[in-house]
């Protein structure tokens, strides 16, 4: 066989396997895109032009007015402070609890360790609802319900997920720099403080960015917890939105689209802002599991 | 490490993690003891709680049809949903683990609504399910296949949820992407001198090497599958408050069951009863999948089980 | 040592959050008011509030509250508002547990009282004789109707004495399968399926309040077979493909789908919004049935029996109830011109069948069927969640009307059950408890229905 020959084979070989990966590919994407494009299509029409038949896609005139009306009837930009306000405490909350532990767990030996250890991890497998009724009276009795406080007050006290993916780290930090330090008259603390939370840079930017989004995105615990409307967050907005523009007859479908774009938008802003922590941070979690 | 060392560190270990400890206390094992004692009684939040010793677990057991429903609405939604959502996650890692150039960006793509707003999501694809007007049943409609009622329907509105947590398998997606890079090339190029085909260097060394990754997605999954609550309450949820879990309790999850009876019907001492035996079948699940990952999840050596 | 500094800060910064306790306005009492969370009404409340708390030094503070569900886990939390709705299944529960303010303490002598219709009292009025809630509304249904289908399809309009026989003939005529695929691009009309009690109730099936057990008579059972019949002869399309429309009935009708609606009466955002030409007519009654049109005021204002300011709480729902513009002309209230009001509110009003709906509502007043035809409210919620999957799929048509009628004694033994459960509860009230007490011993001497 010639080299020209060869080359030839070997093009069309390769460029059919491109061919065909792209188009699987693309056509992936288009069934995970589509939903998203389908929102934010019915965002820009009015309640005839959502059920209007045949649907048009791209509306003749986008209503941006949906998204200003849906601030208006949602306290938009007070939610996202009370939201912030609490994902920004649970976050410092989180970061500095999780990483005393898991520098404890990590860094110490001491009896007791490693059952403790097993029994931290364990309690990944509890379902909230166990704890949910006697935390709710826990809080009533103190008076926590309507505040903030029961969002926030737990994260100082770590959470289990993060002080595992943080030991995991924290182990692979050679000792000698523990050692030198040592050598230098320094304490645990100090150790802790300005040697390894330094180094383990990486990985407290992966838990508070999952931090960030959990907190941003949670549910459940504002559900049960917020009951005034001037203190809900985001997320309990949008479901509050939900039974408003349900109404006798008809929902505005257009306004509940609305209103989910932009409560997405957070989430997909911060995703492309810190895109590779977030996929190195689920990797590591993933392979050390 | 000395044992005398070990006695010296007593104290900062437990002040390190005391944190922790702390918080396990108080917010973890404090109120599960109290959530069993609760469970033997009846209990309306208003007024003083009714010793009524094992009667909720027995009425649970021997005269609720829906407890029942709901276990079996779980398990449905566990047995179908966490193999799809893995054999998808597994085939698009494999799919994006080449070298194209701007496969960063499909990756990007496939990962971005695992991370969007589960209330956001689910009220989309309300809209999406819509039998008349929705995104799916005018896709099927242009390919001529009448679509079914979906969350409507007792039959389809399952198979809607569980066609929904699809679209997000972008986490599990990473997971064994980044399992998958890891494998060592050289093992593979072994393979194929020793005459190995595709299918058998897939099976024999991919999955292999993917699988402490991949029975960790697997339990993560079925604790979140066991757990399943947010969807079917936003989702089900449209015609009045008070219907969620239909139709015809077809979406009634066990979390769900537990938060009606809880938040709805006021019986706290039924609901921690429910809860307890929810984390029971988790219990049961997570030890029997542990067990049989000692069997089949490879590990080299150095890395603990 | 900085985290721990960084720690107490932040703990302090967060102790200074919303929700750390009501202040009292200066000199005037303040009630807090659960009020729906409709936007428009808030501003509109918002800005006459200022004159109430002038006239009586009682500041309402109002709390926009979607979701029923928060109100008991409010009390529990020790935040109750002051003054919330109710519907009958929860005034009877929070009246049986002691939370609801009898509403005869605070209106002795009250010249208001009198203002009212003598059935807006009777409904709000729980089984121990206290009343607890005051009704805040009342509607009655109507047929909807598209004047233009009509005509060109020749037909004369509905009158107030028209029969379900004629209303299934004018159905048939105005159904349209054009394509003649087996689908009508256009049915005759729609009827909801939480409004089939008024078909019941304008068939004869009588309404008992205070029934605790669930009952199909043979009339309710009529009922549901013509209900059912509209579907099978596809003169109204399938329930479930309009519920999974988002509760779209009134686009329906908008957009010609379907010929007639049946909706409530007055319906604002339908009479705001409905582009066609449209006229209202009272439901069909059946041959031989005598006419009984649905009314309901079973929903009210409630005062939390832990209120500061029991005598404030009342001034403010008389407030409401009587002078916020925005529920005004209200149909509980005896004195006023309701229909008039209306008609001058909206031009379109005056020849749409309106007034005569609403005339003939009040003189054959039924009542609310919808807790008292087959079951009260008591077991409402234990019944409902047993009864509603055989309803869905008699209603899908996978079931008949008889599978319902034998399922019932099982539904009935849980309700009653669930019944014996409360008892155990150590806060219900003695003369509720004397109530539920010889309910359950009747029905164990057997005698039913």
């Amino acid at each position: 066989m010639t080299e020209n020959g060869r080359f030839g084979k070997v093009f069309w070989a390769a460029l059919s396997r491109y061919t065909v990966m792209y188009l699987l590919l693309g056509v992936l994407c288009l069934l995970f895109l589509a939903p998203f494009a389908w929102m934010l299509s019915v965002s820009g029409h009015d309640l005839a032009g959502v059920f209007a038949e045949p649907y048009r896609w791209i509306p003749d005139r986008y209503r941006w007015e949906n998204f200003g009306l849906v601030t208006s009837l949602l306290p938009f930009w007070r939610y996202a402070a009370n939201t912030l306000f609490i994902t920004v405490l649970v976050l410092i909350g989180t970061l500095l609890s999780c990483s005393l532990v898991a520098y404890g767990f990590s860094r110490i030996q001491f009896r007791g360790r490693d059952t403790l250890f097993a029994l931290c991890l364990s309690t990944m497998m509890l379902p909230g609802q166990v704890t949910m009724i006697p935390l709710y009276m826990l809080f009533v009795s103190l008076g926590w319900i309507d505040t903030y406080l029961p969002l926030i007050v737990p994260a100082f006290f770590g959470s289990p997920f993060y002080i595992f993916l943080l030991r995991q780290f924290f182990m692979t930090i050679p000792r000698e720099y523990d050692e030198a330090a040592v050598l230098d008259g320094a304490g645990r603390l100090r150790i802790y403080w300005s040697i390894i939370l330094p180094l383990a840079r990486p990985a407290l930017a992966v838990v508070a960015l999952f931090t960030f989004v959990g907190t941003w995105n949670d549910f459940f615990g504002p559900l049960i917890y917020l009951n005034s409307p001037e203190t809900a967050t985001l997320t309990l907005g949008l479901s509050m939105l939900k039974s408003q523009v349900v109404g006798t007859g008809a929902t505005q479908w257009h306004l509940l689209m609305a209103g989910a774009v932009l409560i997405m938008l957070p989430n997909v802003v911060i995703f492309f802002l810190a895109q590779k922590h977030f996929v190195k941070g689920i990797a590591v979690g993933g392979l050390r599991g | 490490m000395n044992p005398v060392a070990r006695r010296r560190n007593l104290l900062p270990g437990y002040l390190f993690i005391s944190p922790w400890l702390i918080g396990f206390l108080i917010f973890t094992a404090g109120p599960m003891l109290a959530s069993i004692g609760i469970s033997f009684t009846s209990w309306s939040m208003l007024s003083a709680p009714t010793w009524i010793g094992l009667g909720n677990y027995e009425r649970i057991f021997t005269e609720d049809p829906l407890f029942l429903r709901s276990l079996g609405n779980t398990a449905y939604y566990v047995i179908f949903s966490v193999p799809l959502t893995t054999v998808l996650a597994l085939g698009l890692a494999l799919l994006l683990n080449q070298r194209l150039p701007g496969i960063g960006v499909f990756r990007t793509i496939f990962f971005l609504p695992s991370i969007t707003n589960l209330v956001a999501m689910s009220i989309l694809w309300i809209w999406i399910f819509n039998p008349e007007v929705g995104l799916l049943n005018r896709a099927l409609a242009a390919a001529g296949i009448d679509g079914p009622l979906w969350l409507q329907s007792e039959t389809w509105s399952k198979p809607a949820l569980i066609l929904m947590s699809l679209w997000g398998v972008g986490g599990s997606m990473i997971i064994f992407l980044a399992a998958l890079q890891g494998v060592p090339p050289d093992l593979y190029e072994a393979a194929e001198l020793d005459g190995a085909g595709r299918l058998r260097r897939f099976f024999h060394i991919t999955l292999p090497m993917i699988s402490p990754a991949m029975f960790f997605s697997l339990v993560m999954s079925l604790i979140g599958g066991f757990q399943v609550f947010t969807q079917a309450f936003v989702m089900t949820g449209t015609a009045q408050p008070g219907t969620e879990g239909g139709p015809n309790n077809a979406t009634l999850f066990m979390v769900l069951y537990l938060y009606k009876k809880a938040f709805q019907d006021f019986q706290m001492g039924y609901a921690s009863a429910l809860a307890w035996i929810l984390f029971f079948f988790i219990l049961v699940f997570t030890l029997a999948q542990k067990r049989a990952g000692q069997r089949w999840v490879y590990y080299e050596a150095g890395d603990r089980p | 040592m900085k985290p721990h500094l960084l720690l107490t800060g932040t703990l302090i910064a967060a102790s200074c959050l919303p929700g750390c306790g009501r202040q009292d306005v200066g000199g005037n009492a303040e009630v807090v008011y659960n009020c729906p969370a409709n936007a428009a009404d808030i501003d509109a409340l918002k800005n006459e509030i200022p004159a109430f708390t002038a006239e009586s030094h009682v500041n309402i503070k109002l709390n926009p509250f979607t979701g029923q569900d928060k109100l008991y886990a409010m009390m529990a939390a020790g935040q109750a508002p002051d003054i919330f709705y109710t519907n009958t299944t929860m005034r009877d529960r929070l009246a049986a547990e002691g939370r609801l303010l009898d509403l005869r303490t605070v209106s002795k002598g009250d010249p208001f009282v009198e203002r009212l219709w003598p059935a807006v009292i009777t409904n709000g009025t729980s089984p121990d004789s206290g009343w607890y809630s005051l009704g805040n509304w009342s509607f009655t249904l109507g047929v909807y109707y598209n004047r233009d289908l009509f005509d060109a399809a020749g037909l004369p309009y509905p009158d107030t004495a028209w029969t379900w026989e004629t209303m299934r003939r004018l159905a048939r005529r105005l159904t349209l399968d054009a394509d003649g695929d087996g689908t009508p691009e256009r049915f005759g009309i729609f009827i909801g399926s939480h409004f089939v009690e008024a078909i019941e109730q304008m068939n004869g099936a009588g309404i008992r309040p205070n029934t605790l057990l669930a009952s199909l008579p043979d009339a309710s059972a009529e009922a549901f077979e013509k209900y059912l019949s509209l579907m099978e002869e596809q003169l109204m399309p399938d329930i479930r493909r309009v519920q999974a429309m988002g509760m779209q009935p009134v686009q329906l009708l908008q957009s010609g789908r379907v010929a007639m609606l049946v909706e409530a009466v007055p319906h604002q955002m339908l009479i705001e919004t409905l582009a066609i030409r449209w006229g209202v007519a009272p439901l069909p009654r059946f041959a031989g049935k005598p006419p009984k049109y649905f009314r309901t005021s079973s929903g009210g204002l409630s005062i939390s029996s832990s209120t500061r300011f029991p005598e404030a709480a009342w001034q403010s729902v008389k407030w409401i109830v009587g002078k916020a513009s925005i529920y005004q002309p209200n149909p509980v209230l005896r004195d006023l011109d309701f229909v008039g009001g209306w008609e001058r509110r909206y031009p379109r009003l005056p020849g749409s069948g309106f007034r005569e709906v609403w005339t003939l509502s009040l003189l054959h007043d039924g009542g609310d069927p919808r807790f008292f035809v087959r079951f009260s409210s008591w077991t409402s919620a234990s019944i409902l969640e047993r009864l509603q999957p055989y309803l869905d799929r008699l209603w899908a048509r996978e079931i008949g009307v008889n599978d319902v009628r034998t399922a019932l004694p099982e539904i009935n033994a849980h309700a009653a059950r669930d019944l014996q459960d409360l008892l155990q509860r150590e806060g219900i009230k003695p003369a509720f408890r004397r109530v539920i007490e010889r309910e359950l011993r009747s029905l164990e001497r057997g005698a039913e229905q």
